[in-house]
This record gives C-alpha cells, structure tokens and sequence, in this order.
C-alpha cells in the first residue's frame, strides 16, 4: 500500500511468501516423488528429494491390487449425483424463498438454514438408522439421496437470487411466459456465478466424503476412492510406492477442477464467509 | 354380453330422466353451479398460484431436509434414551446412557482430546489466516501463483491428507529432517502420546488456514481504499491502518471465522481415523471418531446417541451465534 515503503518490505515479503508456497506444497511434491521412488530409495536416510531411478511401475501395480477403477467410477457418479442435485433443488428452493410470496417463507427459510451447520457427526447413528429402514446400505440410494441438497447451497442461491430484479421477473410474466420457463430461462442463465460456485463447492465435499460411506457400504463393489484408499492403506501398509501412487491418483481430479475452475472454486469458499 | 348389458343400463337412464324431467333439470343446475368454483381451481388469482408454484419448488428440499437432516435430529434424542444394539430391540433406560457417559474416563477423556484439539488448531489459524490474507491483500509479484500455492492444502482429499501425512511424519521422514536443518531431534509422531495429537492438530492447521485465508481476504477486499490514504496523508504507520481500519472494519468476518473454524475443528474424523485410530493410548480418540467406534464397532447405539447429543449442544451454541452473525447480515 505505502509506496515508499514497498521495496524495503519486499526483502520479508517475497522470502515469505516462498515459504509459505513451500509449506502448502510440500505434500503434493513429496506424494507424487515418493510414488515414483523404489522401495530400496522410499525410506533413503537423509530422505531423497528428487527420485532415482525413476520408477512408474507404482501405478500400474496399485491399481490393479484393488478394483481401483471402481472405486474411482463409483466416486464420479456419487459426486456428480449430489452436484447435479444440489444445483437443480438448491437453485429451485433459493429461488422460490427470494422471488415468491407465501405463508411461512421465514420459518421455512430459517428450518433449512439451521441444517447448515448440523453436522453429520451427530446424525450419523440415527440417520444410518433411517437408511437402514429404508434398505438403503450398500446402494447409490444410500450414498447420494441424503446428500441431495444442502442448507449452504439453499443459502447461497437465495442471496444471490436476491440480487436479480424483480421486474425482470414481472416482465417475463406479462410476455406471458410460464413459471418453469422464467425459472429455466431467464433467471438461472443470470445466476452462473452462483451455480458455479456451488457446484464446485458441493464437487469437492462430495468427493471427499469419508465418514457417511465408512457407515454403509461394506461391499466391494460400492466402496469410493477414499474408502478404497483406507482399505488399501490398512491391508498393503507397507506399500508406500503404491500408496502414495493412489493418494496421486485420488488427487488428481480435485487439483485438475481447481486448475481449470479456479475463480469459482475460491468463490465458493468466499462465499461461505459473506453474510449478504 | 357386456354391449347388450351397457346399452340396457343407458337406457335405463334414459328412461330415469324421460320420467322425471325436474332430475335433469337439477343436474344442470348442479353442474352450472360448480362452474365457477372449478374455474377458480384451474384460474386461481395470479398471487395464490405464484405462491403456489413457490411451495412446489421448495417441497424437494423440504423433504430431503426433513427426513435427512430434523428426523435423525429428533431421534438422535430418542435412542439416547435406549439401549439398542442394532439387533435386538431397543429398550428404554432413561437417562443411563448419560450418566454413565459422565462416569466414563474414555467420554470424558475423549471431550477432553477434542477440546485440546479445538482450541490449539483454531487459534493458530485465525491468526495464520488473517496473516496471510492481509499479505496477499498487497500489491505483489506473482501473487496468482503465490496464492494459489498457499491454497493448495484444501485441494488435497482428507484421506489422501492423512495418508500423506502419515509418511511425512515417520521417523526419518520429511518432516523430522526438515527440523533437523532446524537443529531439532527427530520427533516420534504418531508413535507418542504426547506428540501425536499435535501431529494432527498440526494438519489441522496446515489444511484450514488457507480456506479462512480467502474467506478473510474477501473480507478484505470488501473495505474501501480511501480509508487508508486518507490513514497514510494523516501518517499512520502500516501498524496502526490494521489496527485501527483493517481490525475493526473486519470484525463480522472475523467472528464468522472464529464460529465455523470452531464448528469444523469439533467434527475432525478422517484424519485421526487413519492416521491412529484415536492412539496412541487414546490420545487422538476426538469426540466424532468416539462415537463412530462406539457405534459401529461396539454397536452401542443408544451410547453413541447419547455422546452424539452432548456434541450437539456444544455445536449448537456456536451454530446460533452463526446464525445470528447470518440474520445481522440480512437487515
């Protein structure tokens, strides 16, 4: 800011700015060379920084060691599922608690917004009870229905829907165009941003989920990559190469949606923080 | 046989109506009177089928919200009442489950675990994240790159986190080494008891900070430069504009920080999972990944419920200061 000042403050800022990036990329450099290291060079003392020889043999060993392409197809589906879902029910309901008018739009508003910070670590024991009922372990149901919309999504759609003039609104429906197609065709065409940012936002949660599928998958067949990957760690405990090949591989999706969505990927963080 | 039986009953009717002409008349009378009413229910005023078409679209959620999220809400209370092994019956007990809890050393110990574990990661980052947001908030050189380096950790899977990590933190791994350019003695980990619940508040850090970084940066952004030329013409030093602009101007963002990276720190479950499984000695055992063991693997479920409720009453306090931080936002 201080202009005068700038170059005297670079000397502290650019050396700590190096080390910071260091800091938030040391596990992905260490995780993608200690996948290429041989078992001979994974626990070198003092430790390797750059691998020799380089060994890509990891990959094709680990992934074959498991149903690893499963996993990773199963984790797309419930991933895309509840993204596709919270997009379509969060947009749907954001939009009818900002642009209609009824009896118990507060209350109702207020309900949902209080499931956004209900954790899933206090329902898990109930809620697994509920699914069970339902016949749900072990199936897709299981995985994505739950999960189909969130209070956040809901949130987020309803202040960005608020922004969106009303006369835009009033003017299509004097065109004499249906509330579906207003809906379809004019207001969620305005509200890219917003559905970006909650995609990749819910994208990544979906992705990560751990604590819901440890509950109700036990089959093979079900299981989704962080399942696979912890299953994997407990039974081949000592194959780092192959571990780390995993984790790699695991990653990558979230580090090619953050490269290439990056403004909304951030967006939606942002968000979570804004209150209007 | 059915065409013979139709026709016999049309004209049936037919002859009903020819002997008694004030029927059909009636009828009529009836049907016209219906008119109105019906059209209303097919041409409801402009309002009431907005409204309408409101509830239509919000039904989805509500359902899903209700069944998913307020029923295991409910009954989260309910089965902490009973003693339920998923096999037999349940059978109610009253409030046994909770005061066993409070006799328990491994609940009380576990609490314990997980406030450590709260309060030494969340304070670090709320001052590591608004470090960094205040850094990148300057005019710097590849600050893209730069921050999106520092971000990078929330990229990163939670198991995937864990797993890392684990090989990170092993005896002659990257992190002991990196200390040791330091001068510091390898550190056993995940191996000791005193060391390996900060081990994991250490990931902690290192995974939350970068994700408050943006939500304070946006913060950040959202205060007028004006404020500190105005602050640099009257001479104030870079000090005093972030103590008397940048603090209180952010203060709503600050506490909103303060609440969620609280609220998330009390749920950590992947990484203790896999990286100890609550050891050494019950010494990483946080309070979600306790209830996950008592549940699903001693199966009691009403004691897990129970334990559930007292996480409940600590999230909730925080979540209704959230939600009023919310509703403030919304005047």
């Amino acid at each position: 800011m201080a202009r005068p000042t700038r170059h005297r403050q670079g000397w502290i800022t650019y050396p700590l700015l190096l080390v910071v990036a260091g800091i938030g990329l040391l596990p992905y450099y260490w995780m993608v060379s200690c996948s290429l290291k041989t078992n001979a060079t994974m626990f070198a003392v003092p430790p390797q920084w750059i691998p020799d020889p380089i060994n890509w043999r990891a990959y094709g060993e680990a992934w074959r060691a498991q149903d690893f392409t499963r996993y990773f197809l199963n984790t797309g589906l419930v991933a895309i599922a509840i993204t596709a879902g919270n997009l379509l029910l969060g947009s749907l309901a954001g939009y009818s608690l900002s642009k209609f008018r009824y009896f118990g739009r507060g209350f109702l508003f207020l309900l949902i917004l209080s499931t956004m910070m209900l954790p899933l670590e206090v329902t898990m024991v109930p809620l697994f009870l509920i699914v069970k009922k339902l016949n749900w372990p072990n199936t897709y149901e299981g995985l994505i229905v739950p999960f189909l919309v969130e209070g956040f999504g809901v949130f987020l759609m309803r202040q960005y829907l608020q922004g969106i003039p009303n006369e835009l609104i009033e003017a299509a429906r004097i065109d004499g165009a249906s509330e579906l197609r207003i809906y379809a065709q004019i207001v969620m065409p305005l509200c890219k941003p917003a559905l970006a940012a909650l995609g990749v936002f819910t994208f990544r949660e979906a992705w990560d989920m751990y604590i819901w599928p440890l509950i109700i998958v036990t089959k093979d067949s079900l299981r989704t990559l962080p399942l696979g990957i912890s299953l994997f760690m407990s039974s081949f405990g000592t194959a780092w190469d192959q571990l780390m090949a995993v984790a790699a591989i695991g990653t990558l999706p979230m580090v090619l949606l953050f490269f290439f969505l990056q403004r909304s990927f951030i967006q939606g963080i942002a968000i979570t923080g804004l209150k209007e | 046989m059915r065409p013979a039986n139709n026709a016999g009953l049309a004209r049936i009717i037919h002859e009903f109506f020819l002997n008694n002409p004030g029927w059909e008349k009636r009828l009529r009378v009836l049907a016209s009177a219906q008119q109105p009413l019906l059209r209303k229910w097919f041409r409801l005023d402009v309002g009431a089928k907005q409204a309408l078409f409101g509830y239509a679209i919000l039904l989805p959620t509500l359902a899903i919200i209700l069944v998913f999220r307020f029923l295991p809400m409910v009954q989260a209370f309910y089965i902490s009442l009973h003693e339920y092994d998923l096999i037999r019956p349940p059978k109610f007990i009253g409030l046994a489950n909770f005061v066993d809890l409070l006799q328990d050393p491994l609940f009380l110990n576990s609490a314990r675990v997980s406030i450590a574990y709260v309060v030494f990661s969340c304070v670090p980052v709320w001052v590591l994240s608004l470090g960094l947001a205040v850094l990148f908030n300057r005019e710097i050189r590849a600050k893209n790159l730069f921050r999106s380096a520092a971000f990078m950790p929330v990229v990163m899977p939670a198991v995937v986190n864990a797993l890392v990590w684990t090989f990170m933190y092993h005896q002659d791994g990257v992190v002991n080494t990196i200390l040791g350019w330091f001068g510091i003695d390898p550190i056993p980990w995940l191996r000791s008891s005193t060391w390996a619940l900060w081990a994991i508040i250490l990931i902690g850090i290192w995974r939350a900070t970068p994700y408050y970084m943006v939500i304070f940066l946006a913060g950040l952004q959202a205060i007028p430069h004006e404020y500190y030329e105005a602050a640099q013409i009257d001479g104030a030093s870079p000090w005093g504009q972030f103590r008397h602009i940048t603090l209180p101007l952010l203060k709503p963002t600050t506490l909103l920080v303060m609440v969620m990276s609280v609220i998330v720190a009390m749920k950590v479950f992947a990484v203790p999972l896999i990286m100890t499984g609550g050891g050494p000695v019950d010494s990483t055992r946080v309070l979600p990944l306790f209830i996950y063991q008592t549940a699903f693997e001693f199966f009691k479920m009403g004691r897990a419920a129970a334990m559930s409720v007292f996480l409940f009453a600590a999230v909730m306090v925080f979540t209704l200061l959230q939600i009023r931080l919310f509703a403030r936002g919304e005047d």
